[in-house]
C-alpha cells in the first residue's frame, strides 16, 4: 500500500515532480504513466528513499517514508532503471548478496532463490558470470534480486523496457501473481500498450503533476476517445 | 551476519576474480624485493670489481716499466697476443679489438705503441690509447682507475726528467689535489636499506587500490549503485564494508613485500658491506605494528576518492597522484637534518617511515611513538571514511 501526498522535488530551480498525489493498493498493478521526463523516476525515486523530498508525505504501508527510510526499504522490493550487474559474479550470487543485505537466512535465501530462478526460467543463467549476459537476462536478475526478500511492495521503473516478447512475458506472468498474492505493485511506463495490457490503474503524470488516477475504462470515458494512445496525447498535450 | 560483512565479503570474492584487481595486489610486492636484490647484489659487484680489476693490453711487452707499475698497484696485466708489425695503432689491430669488445670477451683494452721505449728514452710525448664503449656504465669505474694510474706513472716520468736536468719537479707542479671518499659501500648499503620503509609504504597504497576503486567508482560507473543503496542498510555500512576488504588487500600486499624483502636481503651477502640485518620475530611484530594501521589509512584515503570521483579514469588519475604521497616522506627522511621531533608522529606517513626506518636498522622505536603515530593515522583514517560515507548521502554523488 503507497500513499503519496503533494509530492514536491526540485532539482536546482527547476521543479522535477510539482505537488503530486496518487495512491496505489494492494491487490492491484498501479501504473505511473507519462512521457520521459514527466517526474516518474523521481517520484519513484523519492518513494524508496534515494531522494529527498522538498516537501508533502510519502507513506508506505503507513510508514513514513521521508522519515524512515530504512524501515520503508524493509518492506518494499524495487527494481531500478539502472540495470547494474557485477560482472564477476553468477546470478545466484547476485540475488544472495542482496538477500544477505536484507539480514535473510542461508537457507530461506537457498529457497527463495531456486524458486525465483525456476519461475523466472533462470535455471541456465544460475551459476554463469554476468560478463555476456543479453538485455533479458540482466533484467531478471535485476528482478529477482528485487523480489528475494518476498517484498509486500514491488516498485519498478520501466521494467519491460528494450525487452524482446518472452522476456515481457515471463515478467508479466510475475506481476499478475504478485498481484494474486495481494501484494502493491507500482510500476513506470511510457508504453501505452504496456500500461494497458499490464494494469488495474493508471495515473497519468505530465510536468511533475498527476493529471489523473483511475481504471483505463473511466480513463477513456473521461477524455471522451476511443483508445488509450489518444486519451493520452489528449491529456497530456491539454496540459502542456 | 552484518551488512558491513557481507558487503566485505562479496567485494572480496570479486575482486578475487578480478585480474586487474589482483595485479595491482601481486605487481609491486613483487617487483619492489625483486629491485631490493638487485640494487645490493649490483653494489657489491661494484665493490668486488674496483678491488680486482683485469687490464687487457695490447704490446705490453713494448713498455715494461708501466706495466711493472700498473701490477704494483694490484692491476692484472693480460697480455693480447695479436699482430703488431704495422704498428699498434694499425686498422686491423683496432677492429680486432673492438670486435672483441662488442663480443663482451672484455670490456675494453689498453694499446701501446712499439716505440714505446725509444719515445720515452728520448723524451718525448708517447700516446696510448684505451679501447672502450662507453654506454657500458660498469667498465667506467675500472677505466678511470687505470687512466688514473697511467696519468701518475706520467707525473712520475716528469718527475725523472726534470731531476736528471737538475730543475725541482715541484717547480711544474704547485698544487697536488688528494681526494679521499669516504663514501664505502657499507653506507651506500645502509642509504639502500633506508629505501626499504618506502616500499612498504607504497606497498600498502598499491595493493588495495583495485579493490578500493573497483569498489566505489566501479560501482557507480557500472550502474550497480542506485540498486544497491536501495537496500535498508546504513551508508556507513557500505563504506566500511568496501573499505575493510580494500585494507585485507592491502596488508596482504603488506605480508608479500615484507616476507619477500626478507628473502631477498637474507640472499644477499650483506656482511661483506659489514652491515648486519638481524630481523627476527620481535621486529616482525615492530613492523606489522606500524604497517597494519598505514594499510586502513591508504585504503581509506582510496575509498573516499573513488566516492567523490566521477568516473573510473577520473578516480584513477587521482589514485595515481597519490602514489606519490609515499615517496614524500622519504624525501624528508633525507633531507631532514633537525633529528626526531614530536611533530613528525603525528604526521601521516613521515611517522610510520621514521618507525620503520628505526626498524630496519636495528633500533626498537619507544612504546608511545608508536602508539600516537597509529593513534594518528586511525583517526584520519576514520575523518576520510565518515566523509566518504556522509557523500554516499548525497544525491549528486549517487545519480551523476
Amino acid at each position: 500500500m503507497i500513499r503519496i501526498e503533494n509530492l514536491v522535488k526540485h532539482f536546482g530551480k527547476v521543479a522535477a515532480v510539482d505537488g503530486i498525489s496518487f495512491s496505489a493498493k494492494n491487490g492491484a498493478i498501479t501504473g505511473l504513466l507519462g512521457h520521459n521526463g514527466a517526474g516518474k523516476s523521481t517520484c519513484l525515486r523519492v518513494l524508496y528513499g534515494l531522494l529527498k523530498a522538498d516537501s508533502g508525505k510519502v507513506l508506505l504501508d503507513e510508514i513514513d517514508v521521508l522519515q524512515q527510510p530504512l524501515l520503508a526499504q524493509q518492506r518494499i522490493g524495487v527494481m531500478t532503471d539502472a540495470h547494474g550487474l557485477y560482472p564477476r559474479l553468477t546470478a545466484r550470487e547476485h540475488i544472495a548478496y542482496f538477500a544477505r543485505l536484507r539480514g535473510m537466512s542461508e537457507e530461506k535465501i537457498a529457497q527463495r532463490s531456486q524458486l525465483l530462478l525456476t519461475q523466472l526460467g533462470m535455471q541456465d543463467i544460475a551459476d554463469r558470470r554476468a560478463t555476456g549476459y543479453s538485455q533479458g537476462e540482466k533484467m531478471k536478475v535485476c528482478l529477482a534480486r528485487a523480489l528475494v526478500h518476498d517484498p509486500q511492495n514491488i516498485i519498478m521503473d520501466e521494467p519491460t523496457n528494450g525487452l524482446d516478447v518472452m522476456t515481457t512475458r515471463s515478467v508479466r506472468s510475475i506481476l499478475h501473481e504478485l498481484k494474486t498474492a495481494n501484494k502493491c505493485v507500482l510500476l513506470s511506463s511510457h508504453i501505452m500498450q504496456e500500461v494497458s495490457a499490464l494494469c488495474d490503474e493508471v495515473i497519468v503524470i505530465a510536468g511533475g503533476k498527476a493529471l489523473y488516477q483511475g481504471g483505463l475504462e473511466q480513463l477513456l470515458a473521461h477524455t471522451k476517445e476511443s483508445n488509450l494512445e489518444d486519451a493520452f496525447v489528449n491529456m497530456t498535450g491539454a496540459a502542456l | 551476519m552484518k551488512p558491513w560483512l557481507v558487503v566485505m565479503l562479496k567485494e572480496l570474492r570479486d575482486a578475487s576474480r578480478d585480474r586487474r584487481a589482483l595485479l595491482s595486489l601481486f605487481i609491486f610486492p613483487v617487483l619492489g624485493p625483486a629491485m631490493i636484490y638487485f640494487m645490493f647484489t649490483k653494489i657489491i659487484d661494484l665493490g668486488e670489481q674496483v678491488q680486482d680489476i683485469e687490464l687487457p693490453v695490447v704490446g705490453a711487452e713494448f713498455a715494461p716499466d708501466l706495466m711493472d707499475f700498473l701490477r704494483q698497484n694490484g692491476i692484472t696485466i693480460k697480455n693480447l697476443e695479436m699482430d703488431v708489425t704495422a704498428g699498434s695503432f694499425s686498422a686491423s689491430v683496432s677492429t680486432e679489438v673492438l670486435a672483441a669488445i662488442t663480443k663482451r670477451t672484455y670490456d675494453f683494452a689498453l694499446l701501446i705503441p712499439t716505440d714505446f721505449g725509444t719515445q720515452v728514452t728520448e723524451s718525448q710525448t708517447v700516446n696510448v690509447e684505451i679501447h672502450h664503449d662507453s654506454s657500458r656504465p660498469s667498465a667506467g669505474i675500472k677505466i678511470s682507475r687505470v687512466q688514473s694510474l697511467i696519468e701518475a706513472w706520467g707525473r712520475e716520468t716528469t718527475a725523472l726528467r726534470l731531476l736528471v736536468r737538475g730543475i725541482n719537479p715541484s717547480l711544474i707542479r704547485p698544487i697536488n689535489v688528494g681526494r679521499i671518499d669516504i663514501a664505502s659501500d657499507q653506507a651506500r648499503a645502509q642509504s639502500l636499506l633506508n629505501m626499504i620503509p618506502m616500499f612498504v609504504i607504497m606497498a600498502a597504497f598499491l595493493s588495495g587500490v583495485g579493490i578500493a576503486v573497483d569498489a566505489t567508482a566501479g560501482e557507480r560507473e557500472r550502474k550497480s549503485l542506485e540498486p544497491l543503496l536501495v537496500n535498508p542498510v546504513l551508508r556507513s555500512q557500505f563504506v566500511l564494508g568496501k573499505w575493510f576488504a580494500a585494507a585485507v588487500f592491502s596488508i596482504l600486499g603488506l605480508i608479500m613485500v615484507m616476507t619477500l624483502n626478507m628473502v631477498a636481503l637474507s640472499n644477499v651477502p650483506l656482511e661483506e658491506l659489514g652491515i648486519s640485518f638481524n630481523i627476527g620475530p620481535t621486529e616482525i611484530v615492530g613492523i606489522l605494528l606500524v604497517t597494519v594501521p598505514l594499510a586502513f589509512f591508504a585504503t581509506s584515503l582510496q575509498i573516499f576518492v573513488g566516492v567523490f570521483a566521477k568516473s573510473f579514469k577520473d578516480a584513477q588519475v587521482y589514485i595515481g597522484l597519490m602514489s606519490l604521497l609515499p615517496m614524500l616522506p622519504y624525501m624528508y627522511n633525507i633531507l631532514n637534518t633537525t633529528g626526531r621531533e614530536l611533530w613528525m608522529s603525528l604526521v601521516p606517513m613521515l611517522g610510520q617511515n621514521m618507525l620503520l626506518s628505526d626498524v630496519v636498522s636495528g633500533r626498537t622505536p619507544a612504546l608511545p611513538d608508536f602508539a600516537l603515530a597509529a593513534a594518528c593515522l586511525l583517526l584520519w583514517s576514520l575523518v576520510f571514511i565518515a566523509s566518504a560515507a556522509k557523500l554516499l548521502k548525497r544525491e549528486r554523488i549517487i545519480f551523476l
